[in-house]
C-alpha cells in the first residue's frame, strides 16, 4: 500500500497556525505513507494536478488530503482520484482547517492536533476499500407540496420542461397567501390580477395534477423514486359534478362560519367557495358549522344543488403518488396576535393585522374594498401602523426580520391615502428594510407624496379611549414619547413558520431551524437544494420572503429538479450497508431498526436465513451496523474496521 | 483556555455525525470560535452508528475522555438514528460508573449545524472538565 | 408434583414433537445433563430434581426446522419468551412443559459445603433437605444454603409460558426489590474500589468463551466478534485490556435483553461474576424504560426501539 499525503497552506489559513512542512515531515513517518508534500491551495486546478501527477510519478494507491471539511471538498478530491485512475473512495480527508487551524491559538498544539489528524486519515484510508456505484431509473414526475405562489411557479415550470407535476394544496384552492394581496409593491398592481392567470394555467395544465383540500399523509421512497400517499380530505361535494356555480352557498343557513381565506375578517357560510377567483372552483362544506353535522338535520345545499354534487357522507380518501423529486413549497404562517398582549391583539376588534387589512382594502374581499372599523364599520381617519409586530423581538422567541412588511405597510399606508383621500396614517418602525430593486423609492413616495408620517420607534402599549384605540411609542429621534389616537391600528404580524413545518419535515428527511423554517443545503451556494438529495426548496418555507423571491426559487427549484431529471439513470451512493452471508446468522434485529425498512431478510439455498439489504432503499446511516451484534452487516465506508483503525491510530499515540 | 492548553493535553476523542455535528465543528470553525485543542474528531454518518463498544474501546486503550454528538432529537437526517443512539449512550452512562470509570469523562449531546457557538461550548466545557477529573490512563492500569 | 405426571405429559406430546429437552443423570451424582428425547422408551431415563440446573431453552433456536417439547423452570421460561419477543423461535414450533421450582443447587456450593470430596449419592427431601453420602459419610444441607444466587431472590418460580403446566403454581414470598440488592450494595463502593474489583475479576478471565457458549441470548455462535477478524474487535492476546473487552462485548450485546438464567455465571470456569454486568444494564433498563426481559410477550427490548419523547431520559449537561 502506497499512501499519498497532500498537506494544504490553504493560503495562510492553515499555515498560519500550523505548521505544515512539520506535518509533512511527520507524516513521512507513518509505516504505509510512500509520499507526503505541502501545497499552497491544494483544491486549485494546478494542486490537483499535482495530485494527480504524484498519483502516477510514485505509484500511489490512497490519497490522503489535509485541507479543509470534506463537507467542503471531499467530492472535488475524489473526482481528482477518479480523473487519476483509482477508486474514488481511496481517499480520506483531514480536516485541519474548521477544526485546527481556524479554532486553536498555539501553534504547537495545532501542529501536534494537524500530525494525529493526518495520522488518523491514514490509517483510514488503509482500511477503504473499493466501492462501484449502481444505476437506478429515475421516475421523472416531481412533487409539488404547496400550491402558493411560489409552488405554482416550480409546477408550471417544471410542466413547461416536459415534466409530469403533482401538485398538492392542502387549503381548497390554489394561490396561496398572494392571492389574499389587494396590490403588490412597489407597482401597485392588482395581486389576483397577475396571478390568477397563473392560477388558471395550473389548473389547465395537461402535465400538472392538482390535489386541492389534500395533505401529505406519508412518504417513502429515495432521489429518483419516491411513494406519496395524499390524503384527499372530505369536502362533502363531489368535485367531478359541482360546477362553482355557488348556489348552496347562497342558500346556506349556516351564516356564521370562520372565513379562512378572509382570516376571519367577516363570516362566510358552511359551504362556500373560498374566493371568486378560486382554482378549482368548488364548494366545500366546514361541518364545524354546517347545520347537517351539527344538528343532524338541513340538507338545504342538498336540496339546491342542480347536479346533486352533495355527498354529506364523504370520508378522507388515500391516494398513491409515485415522483421522483419533492419540491417543498409549504409557505408560512402569521404569528398570532394574541401573543402580542401588549398591541391588544385579539382584544380589541379595532387593532388588525397587515393581512387582514389587505382584505379590507381588496375589492372582491368582504367589504368591498371599503375600509372601515371592525367595531363599528364606520370610515377610520386616522390609521397607525406598526411594523416589527412580533419581528425582531427575541424575548418571544422571533429574533429575525420578517422581510416583506417594511414593504407592504408602505404600500397599505398609499393605499389608504387612495381610498380616503381626507385620512392620515402613521407608521412606527424600527428601520426601514427596502433593500429591492425599486423598494426605496416606494418607501419616500409613501412619505413625500402621501404624507405618511413614519415615526421611528417602538410602540410600547396599545389601548382604547372611547370610540379612538391610542397609540403610545417612542419617538427615537426626537427623544419623546408620543401617542397617537387612531381609529385603527393595523399590525405588521411577524412571519412564523407554519405550525406543522416540523412534522412535515419529518416526514421529507430534512432539516429545520430553530424557527421551524427548512434548513437550505448552504446558505449561499446551494439555497434551494436541502441536504436530503431529491428534496428541494421554495418560497418562504426556507424563510421569510416577497413575491419576487418566491417566484426565484420557485424557478431555480424546477430547474434543479430538470438538472436532476436530464439524465436517465441515476447513480447510487455505494455508502450502504451490505451483510456478509457467512456470518450473519439471522437474528434479524437490523431489520427491525432500520429506519427505512431497507432491509429484508432472505433465504439462502441451504435454507439459511440472513439479511438483505435492498441497495436503493437504504440510506447509509449505519444503525443496522450497530446493531448487529456479530458485526455482519457493515456500513461500507464507516465499517467498525475504519472506525477501529481511527480509534486505534488515536489511542497509540 | 489558556491554563487548559499549559496543561498537559488530554486524549479526546469525539464520533460527530456528519450532518449535524460536524457541521456545527465546521460553522464554529468557520467562525473563528476558539477551542482547547485536545479533542479529535471521528467523522460518522450518523450517531446512531456509534456503537457504544467504540466509547468502550476508546476508553479502555488509552481515550481520556469521549464525546458523541449528533443531530437534535426528531432533526436526524436519517429521521430516527439519534433516537437508537440516545438508548444506547444513556445506557452505557449508566454503566461506566458501575465498572469504576467516571461517567463524566462520557459525554453525549446534540449540536445541530448551525450552532457553532453551541459546539464551542461544548467542547470547551468538555475538555475542561476532563483537566479537572485529569488523565484516566486505563490503558496502563489495565494492561499492568 | 410427580415425575410420574411429568413423564405421562412427556409422552403425551412426544406424540406431537420431533424432540422433548429434558434432564437425565449426568457423569456423576451431582450433575445432571440433557436429555434428547425422540422415542417413548427414552422417556424412563429423565430425572426431575434440584440438580436439574441447566437452562435447556438455550438449544430452541438452533432448532427452528424442528418441533420442540422443552421442560422449563420458572427462570428458564423467561428465556422463551425473549426469544419469542425478538423473533429468534416460533411459538407454535415449540411445546413447553412448565415445572414450578422450589430452586436448585448451585453445584459450586455444594462442592465447597463438602470440601471438593467426591459424592457417592444425593437425595433431596420435600422439606429441602439435601442428604449427600460422601466418601461413606452422610451429611444433610439445606438447599436454601447451596442454591445460586437467581434462587434466593427468584420471582418467578412458576413459568410465565407453557402449555403444560405440572404440578401447583408457586407464588414467591422473596420481595421484589431483593432482586438487585447485590447491584445497589456495590454502588456503594468508591469508583476506585469498582474498577479493581473488575480488573481482579476479568483479570482471571482466560477467555474460554464458556460464559459466551452457555448464554441462549448469545445469538452470534461462530460469528461472536471476539474472535473475528472482519470486524475485528480486540485481538487474542490475553491482557487484562482485552479480557475486560470481552466482558463488555458480551455485556453490551446482552442489553436489555439478558434473562437472568445465570448459565454465564454457572458455567465459568474462574468463578467470574458474569452476570453481573447485565443485571446492573437490567437495572437500568427497569429505570429507564420499565422494561423487564422475558416477562411479557408483547414486548420489545428497549434498545432495538424508542420513543421520540423518552420521560426518563434527561439531557446532560457540562
Amino acid at each position: 500500500m502506497r499512501v499519498g499525503v497532500f498537506i494544504c497552506h490553504c493560503g495562510n489559513n492553515i499555515a498560519g497556525t500550523v505548521d505544515v512542512a512539520k506535518v509533512a515531515e511527520e507524516t513521512r513517518k507513518i509505516p504505509g505513507v510512500a509520499y507526503a508534500t505541502t501545497y499552497m491551495y491544494t483544491c486549485s486546478e494546478p494542486g490537483q494536478e499535482e495530485i494527480k501527477e504524484a498519483i502516477k510519478r510514485e505509484k500511489l494507491d490512497r490519497i490522503v488530503v489535509a485541507a479543509c471539511s470534506p463537507r467542503m471538498h471531499e467530492l472535488t478530491f475524489r473526482r481528482t482520484i477518479e480523473k487519476a485512475g483509482l477508486n474514488r473512495y481511496f481517499f480520506e480527508m483531514a480536516n485541519i482547517r474548521e477544526h485546527v487551524s481556524w479554532i486553536g491559538e498555539n501553534r504547537e498544539l495545532n501542529t501536534k492536533k494537524a500530525i494525529e489528524a493526518v495520522r488518523m486519515a491514514v490509517a483510514k484510508v488503509m482500511q477503504n476499500k473499493p466501492l462501484y456505484s449502481s444505476s437506478f431509473k429515475i421516475n421523472k414526475r416531481v412533487l409539488v407540496i404547496g400550491g402558493g405562489v411560489a409552488g405554482m411557479q416550480a409546477a408550471l415550470d417544471c410542466a413547461d420542461g416536459g415534466l409530469e407535476v403533482v401538485l398538492v394544496e392542502k387549503s381548497p384552492s390554489v394561490g396561496g397567501m398572494m392571492a389574499r394581496l389587494d396590490k403588490t409593491f412597489p407597482t401597485v398592481d392588482c395581486s389576483i390580477c397577475i396571478l390568477g392567470p397563473k392560477m388558471v394555467d395550473v389548473a389547465q395544465h395537461e402535465k400538472i395534477k392538482l390535489y386541492a383540500f389534500s395533505e401529505i399523509e406519508d412518504i417513502k421512497g429515495y432521489v429518483g423514486n419516491y411513494q406519496i400517499k395524499i390524503k384527499k380530505k372530505a369536502t362533502y361535494v363531489d368535485w367531478s359534478k359541482c360546477t362553482g356555480c355557488g348556489a348552496c352557498m347562497e342558500k346556506c343557513p349556516s351564516k356564521n362560519a370562520y372565513d379562512a381565506f378572509n382570516f376571519g375578517v367577516a363570516p362566510t357560510r358552511a359551504i362556500n367557495i373560498p374566493f371568486p377567483q378560486a382554482i378549482p372552483k368548488k364548494a366545500k362544506i366546514d361541518p364545524k358549522y354546517c347545520r347537517q353535522f351539527t344538528k343532524g338535520k338541513c340538507g338545504v345545499c342538498a336540496k339546491i344543488c342542480p347536479t346533486k354534487a352533495i355527498n354529506y357522507e364523504m370520508v378522507d380518501e388515500i391516494v398513491t403518488e409515485e415522483v421522483g423529486a419533492i419540491i417543498v413549497a409549504t409557505g408560512y404562517s402569521l404569528i398570532d396576535m394574541e401573543k402580542l398582549p401588549e398591541y391588544g391583539g385579539g382584544k380589541y376588534p379595532d387593532v388588525i393585522s397587515g393581512i387582514q387589512y389587505e382584505r379590507l382594502l381588496n375589492a372582491s374581499g368582504p367589504t368591498a374594498g371599503h375600509i372601515v372599523r371592525p367595531s363599528d364599520h364606520e370610515e377610520p381617519k386616522t390609521i397607525v401602523f406598526v411594523s416589527c409586530a412580533g419581528s425582531r423581538d427575541k424575548s418571544i422567541g422571533i429574533p429575525y426580520c420578517s422581510n416583506f412588511c417594511c414593504m407592504y405597510i408602505a404600500k397599505q399606508a398609499i393605499l389608504t391615502k387612495d381610498h380616503i383621500p381626507d385620512s392620515q396614517s402613521y407608521v412606527f418602525y424600527m428601520d426601514i428594510r427596502s433593500p429591492g430593486k425599486g423598494y426605496d423609492e416606494f418607501t419616500r413616495r409613501a412619505q413625500e407624496e402621501y404624507g405618511v408620517h413614519y415615526i421611528r420607534g417602538r410602540v410600547s402599549r396599545i389601548y382604547p379611549k372611547g370610540k379612538k384605540m391610542v397609540v403610545r411609542g417612542a419617538d427615537t429621534l426626537l427623544g419623546t414619547q408620543v401617542e397617537i389616537e387612531a381609529d385603527l391600528v393595523v399590525l405588521g404580524t411577524a412571519v412564523v413558520a407554519n405550525s406543522d413545518a416540523a412534522h412535515m419535515a419529518e416526514k421529507l428527511h430534512i432539516s429545520y431551524d430553530t424557527s421551524g423554517f427548512y434548513v437550505e443545503s448552504h446558505p449561499k451556494l446551494r439555497p434551494v437544494e436541502t441536504n436530503t438529495s431529491g428534496v428541494f426548496l421554495a418560497g418562504a418555507c426556507q424563510g421569510p420572503k416577497d413575491i419576487p423571491a418566491s417566484v426565484g426559487q420557485g424557478s431555480a427549484a424546477a430547474s434543479k429538479v430538470q438538472a436532476l431529471f436530464s439524465k436517465d439513470m441515476l447513480e447510487s451512493d455505494p455508502a450502504i450497508a451490505r451483510v456478509n452471508i457467512n456470518t450473519c446468522v439471522g437474528c434479524l434485529k437490523c431489520v427491525s431498526t432500520c429506519p427505512f425498512q431497507a432491509i429484508k431478510d432472505k433465504e439462502l439455498k441451504d435454507g439459511r436465513v440472513v439479511a438483505d439489504v435492498i441497495e436503493t432503499v437504504c440510506a447509509g446511516c449505519g444503525v443496522c451496523t450497530s446493531t448487529c451484534p456479530c458485526g455482519a452487516i457493515q456500513l461500507q465506508h464507516f465499517t467498525d474496521n475504519q472506525l477501529l483503525a481511527e480509534v486505534n491510530a488515536l489511542c497509540q499515540m | 483556555m489558556p491554563d487548559v492548553a499549559l496543561q498537559q493535553e488530554l486524549r479526546i476523542i469525539g464520533f460527530l455525525c456528519n450532518w449535524c455535528s460536524y457541521g456545527g465543528a465546521d460553522t464554529a470553525g468557520v467562525s473563528r470560535f476558539k477551542q482547547p485543542t485536545d479533542l479529535r474528531i471521528i467523522r460518522v454518518p450518523c450517531s446512531g452508528r456509534v456503537d457504544p463498544l467504540f466509547v468502550v474501546k476508546a476508553l479502555l486503550n488509552g481515550a481520556d475522555g469521549v464525546l458523541v454528538s449528533g443531530c437534535h432529537p426528531r432533526d436526524c437526517h436519517y429521521s430516527d438514528g439519534n433516537f437508537y443512539a440516545r438508548r444506547r449512550l444513556e445506557m452505557l452512562k449508566r454503566l461506566l460508573p458501575f465498572l469504576g470509570i467516571d461517567d463524566r469523562r462520557f459525554h453525549y449531546t446534540w449540536v445541530s449545524a448551525s450552532e457553532g457557538a453551541r459546539w464551542q461550548e461544548t467542547v470547551t466545557n468538555f475538555t475542561k472538565r476532563l483537566h479537572e477529573l485529569g488523565p484516566l490512563q486505563l490503558k496502563k492500569e489495565v494492561s499492568s | 408434583m410427580s415425575i410420574e405426571a411429568l413423564k405421562e405429559t412427556i409422552g403425551k406430546v412426544l406424540k406431537d414433537v420431533d424432540v422433548v429437552i429434558a434432564y437425565k443423570e449426568g457423569f456423576d451424582a451431582l450433575h445432571s445433563t440433557p436429555h434428547f428425547i425422540t422415542s417413548p422408551e427414552q422417556i424412563d431415563k429423565m430425572i426431575w430434581n434440584p440438580l436439574c440446573v441447566h437452562n435447556l431453552t438455550t438449544y430452541l433456536p438452533s432448532m427452528k426446522n424442528k418441533k420442540v417439547g422443552v421442560v422449563v423452570k420458572g427462570c428458564d421460561s423467561r428465556t422463551i419468551i425473549q426469544f419469542i419477543q425478538e423473533g429468534l423461535i416460533e411459538r407454535g414450533k415449540v411445546v413447553v412443559i412448565g415445572i414450578p421450582c422450589k430452586g436448585v443447587i448451585s453445584v459450586a456450593k455444594v462442592l465447597k459445603a463438602i470440601d471438593h470430596k467426591p459424592i457417592e449419592n444425593i437425595s433431596f427431601s420435600d422439606n429441602g433437605d439435601i442428604t449427600i453420602t460422601s466418601e461413606g459419610e452422610k451429611k444433610v444441607l439445606s438447599l436454601n444454603d447451596v442454591s445460586p444466587d437467581k434462587c434466593t431472590t427468584c420471582q418467578y418460580p412458576t413459568p410465565l409460558i407453557y402449555d403444560h403446566l405440572i404440578g401447583e403454581e408457586i407464588k414467591t414470598e422473596k420481595p421484589a426489590e431483593s432482586v438487585y440488592g447485590d447491584i445497589r450494595e456495590f454502588e456503594k463502593l468508591s469508583l476506585e474500589e469498582r474498577l479493581k474489583y473488575w480488573q481482579g475479576e476479568f483479570d482471571r478471565c482466560i477467555r474460554c468463551y464458556a460464559c459466551r457458549n452457555a448464554c441462549p441470548m448469545c445469538v452470534c455462535q461462530d460469528s461472536c466478534i471476539a474472535e473475528t477478524r472482519d470486524p475485528h474487535w480486540i485481538s487474542q492476546r490475553l491482557n487484562l485490556t482485552e479480557k475486560f473487552m470481552f466482558h463488555m462485548i458480551h455485556a453490551l450485546h446482552l442489553a436489555g435483553r439478558c434473562v437472568e438464567c445465570g448459565e454465564c455465571e454457572r458455567v465459568c470456569p474462574m468463578g467470574i461474576p458474569v452476570n453481573k454486568l447485565k443485571r446492573k444494564i437490567n437495572l437500568d433498563m427497569k429505570e429507564l424504560f420499565d422494561y423487564e426481559p422475558g416477562v411479557k410477550l408483547d414486548e420489545k427490548p428497549p434498545m432495538f426501539v424508542f420513543n421520540v419523547e423518552e420521560a426518563k431520559i434527561k439531557e446532560h449537561k457540562i
